[in-house]
C-alpha cells in the first residue's frame, strides 16, 4: 500500500517526528513523506510514532492507497526529493 | 522492501537511523525498512558503522565495478542458519549420486526452458525448428551423462546452438555468434554478462532470505572463493528472466548502439544504458503472475524464492525438486 503521512507536531517533537518517518518512508518535503510500505511497516511506523507524540497537542496523519491504480500525483515548484530504487 | 541501485557517487552513511546518500547535489535519506538489498554502482565511501547498521537490517550490498562487472556482496552474519539443513547441502555436494541427480534436475530446467523461450519466437520464424530439436536431443541426454563434467559440456553445447539462433529473433548489430565474456566483446555480450550478474545477485539475495548456505552448488564446482548455489539456480532462470527481457529491449528499440561504449578491448553498457536496463529488470521482478499451484499472485522475483524452498524439500528429503518451468 502506498501511504502519505503529514504530521503538525509541537516544535520539541519535529525531529524526532521526521528522524522516525524517515527511516520508513521518503521524505518529500516539510512535514510531508510518503512511500509504499506493507501492512507490517505501516503497522510498525504508527506504533513507533505514537511512541514520540503527545496526543493533546500534536496531529499525525496517514493517507493510505490501497491501489495505486487511480492515483496520481501532480507537482507545482521545486521537488526535493522523490521516492525511488534508482540513485 | 525493495533493492535500490546506486549509480550517484558520494558517501553512504549511517545517520539518525537511516541510510543517507551524501552526494555533490546534497545529501538525500533513504528509508531503512524499505530497502531490502542495495547494488553499489557508483563510487561509494562508506564505512564500518554503516556495514553493522546493514547487518542489523540484513540487507546485503552488491558492488560493481565501473564496467559492470559483478565485484562482490557484503553479505551480513547469516540470521537463518539451520544445522540441519546445512549438513544436507554438504551431503547432497559429497555423495556423488546424489550431486549429479540435483546437477542434471538444474540442466534439465535450463533446457526446458531454452527451448521454450525459442518455441515462442518459432512460431513467427521456421528456422527456428532445427535449434530447437538439437536442443531437445540433448535434453534427452541429460540422463546419460555420468559425470559433472559431461553435464557442462552438455549444457555448453545447448546454448551455443541457443545462442546461434538469436539471429533469428534479433536485429544483425545485436546477433551473438560467439559468447564472449572477460570482456564482453559485442554489444550483445555485453547484455549478456550484465544481465547474468543482475540474476546472480538477485538471487544470491532471496538465498539469503532462505536457510540454505549459498557457498555449497552443486553444478558449479564449491570452492574456496565464492558463492556457486545461486549459479546452479540462476541457470534455470536465465532464458525466462534474462534473454527473454534483451530479446524485449532490442526489439523494442529501447537500447542501441549509442548506449554501449568499448573501453579496453571490450564492449561495455553506459551509464544511461545499465539505467535503462535495470529499469526494465526491476519492472519484471515486481511484475506478478497468478501462480498455478498457490493460487494468488506471485511476482517474478518471489518466484526465485519458491524456487528455493522447493530445493530445501529436495535437501530435506520432502519432495524431489522439481525445476522452474516456463510456460508460453
Amino acid at each position: 500500500m502506498y501511504v502519505i503521512m503529514a504530521y503538525d507536531v509541537n516544535v520539541e517533537r519535529v525531529v524526532k517526528v521526521l528522524h522516525t518517518g524517515r527511516r520508513y518512508l521518503t521524505w518529500v518535503q516539510n512535514s510531508v513523506l510518503e512511500g509504499e510500505l506493507t501492512p507490517a511497516l505501516f503497522e510498525r511506523l504508527k506504533a513507533d510514532i505514537a511512541k514520540i507524540i503527545d496526543p493533546n497537542q500534536d496531529a499525525v496523519r496517514f493517507y493510505v492507497i490501497k491501489r495505486t491504480a487511480c492515483f496520481e500525483k501532480e507537482f507545482l515548484g521545486h521537488s526535493k526529493n522523490e521516492p525511488g530504487q534508482i540513485l | 522492501m525493495k533493492p535500490i541501485y546506486i549509480f550517484s557517487s558520494g558517501r553512504l552513511t549511517r545517520r539518525q537511523h537511516t541510510l543517507f546518500l551524501e552526494t555533490e547535489e546534497g545529501k538525500r535519506p533513504i528509508p531503512i525498512q524499505q530497502v531490502s538489498e542495495i547494488y553499489a554502482f557508483g563510487e561509494l565511501e562508506l564505512n564500518k558503522r554503516l556495514l553493522e547498521f546493514l547487518t542489523q537490517h540484513r540487507v546485503p550490498m552488491h558492488f560493481f565495478n565501473r564496467y559492470g562487472y559483478y565485484v562482490g556482496t557484503y553479505y551480513p552474519r547469516e540470521f537463518l542458519s539451520s544445522g540441519h539443513l546445512t549438513l544436507k547441502q554438504a551431503e547432497h555436494y559429497l555423495n556423488p549420486q546424489l550431486r549429479l541427480d540435483l546437477a542434471r534436475r538444474f540442466v534439465r530446467g535450463a533446457l526446458w526452458n531454452l527451448v521454450r523461450v525459442l518455441a515462442y519466437y518459432a512460431r513467427r520464424d521456421a528456422e527456428l525448428e532445427a535449434p530447437i530439436r538439437t536442443i531437445e536431443d540433448l535434453q534427452e541426454a541429460v540422463m546419460e551423462t555420468n559425470s559433472i563434467p559431461e553435464l557442462m559440456a552438455l549444457e555448453g553445447n545447448a546454448r551455443e546452438v541457443y545462442y546461434h539462433a538469436w539471429e533469428h529473433i534479433l536485429p544483425d548489430s545485436f546477433t551473438l555468434t560467439t559468447r564472449t565474456r572477460r570482456p564482453p566483446t559485442t554489444p550483445a555480450n555485453a547484455l549478456v554478462s550484465f544481465l547474468n550478474s543482475l540474476l546472480y545477485t538477485a538471487t544470491l539475495a532471496q538465498i539469503y532470505q532462505t536457510h540454505l548456505d549459498p557457498r555449497i552448488g552443486y553444478l558449479h564446482e564449491t570452492n574456496y572463493r565464492r558463492h556457486t548455489l545461486n549459479l546452479d539456480v540462476a541457470e534455470v532462470f536465465k532464458p525466462t528472466y534474462v534473454d527473454r527481457l534483451i530479446f524485449r529491449l532490442v526489439n523494442r528499440k529501447q537500447l542501441s548502439q549509442k548506449h554501449f561504449l568499448k573501453e579496453g578491448g571490450g564492449v561495455f553498457l553506459n551509464d544511461a544504458g545499465r539505467k535503462t536496463v535495470l529499469k526494465e529488470w526491476e519492472d519484471f521482478l515486481q511484475s506478478t503472475y497468478k501462480h498455478p499451484k498457490l493460487g494468488r499472485h506471485v511476482s517474478w522475483r518471489t518466484t526465485l524464492r519458491l524456487e528455493l524452498y522447493k530445493l530445501e524439500k529436495h535437501l530435506l528429503g520432502d519432495r524431489p525438486y522439481e525445476p522452474f518451468k516456463h510456460r508460453g
